[in-house]
């Protein structure tokens, strides 16, 4: 059997209370079976690097891919495909779903060679995928190399 | 994964679905994520053109 033990600082005076709440259920806090210092909520914006504050709203789900030639995955998260449409038209499938479909979308599009400005649009989205367009100033729909998206909620 | 699912379109194209390193099989990707009651087929992923020129050209041949 394995113990646990609380162990005070004999440098401190502070006395630390571990209190329950109000509850009539019974609950069991299992511990991580690693070394560590159990994070806080300000703690937890210090891993973010983040100042101040203001809150933090994590990215939910995020792709970059190739949509040149074999249209491939790079790396992801949150997402168990995409959907190759047709010319600058993909899918993004989402391994859990949004809570709803008021997410916001970030998109990136570009082609490593020229300066020519790539737009993506959203052309549709559900709690369960992201459909985008991606257009190429003068040419229309486009494919290009280096797409990504990143959605927050 | 070196393997497609490829369905037909409503538009009479077809779509290509490209899988993620999520941990799940290819086959139970193409349950969660081809439309349903779409027909579809795995594939190797050699077996899709790599040429995208008339990439609205293609179609479903099951």
């Amino acid at each position: 059997m394995s113990l646990v033990k609380i162990q005070g600082n004999a440098s401190g005076t502070g006395i630390f209370t571990v209190a329950a709440p109000n509850s009539n259920t019974d609950r069991t806090l299992t511990l991580p079976d690693s070394t560590g210092t159990i994070a806080t909520a300000e703690s937890t914006l210090s891993q973010f690097n983040a100042s101040g504050s203001a809150p933090v709203y994590a990215c939910r789900a995020w792709v970059n891919f190739n949509g040149t030639s074999t249209v491939a995955i790079r790396a992801s998260g949150n997402v168990t495909s995409i959907t190759d449409n047709g010319t600058g038209d993909y899918t993004v499938n989402f391994t859990t779903a949004m809570p709803d479909a008021n997410y916001s979308y970030v998109f990136g599009a570009d082609d490593n060679a020229t300066n020519t400005p790539f737009i993506q649009t959203m052309i549709s989205n559900t709690t369960a995928a992201l459909r985008i367009g991606i257009w190429r100033s003068g040419v229309g729909r486009a494919d290009t190399p280096n797409c990504t998206a990143a959605i927050f909620r | 994964m070196n393997q497609r699912i490829i369905y037909p379109t409503d538009d009479g194209g077809v779509a290509v679905i490209i899988p993620a390193d999520c941990g799940l099989t290819i086959e139970e990707i193409a349950t969660k994520d081809v439309p349903a009651g779409k027909p579809y087929e795995i594939v190797d992923v050699s077996e899709i053109p790599s040429d995208r020129t008339f990439r609205g050209a293609w179609t479903w041949a099951s």
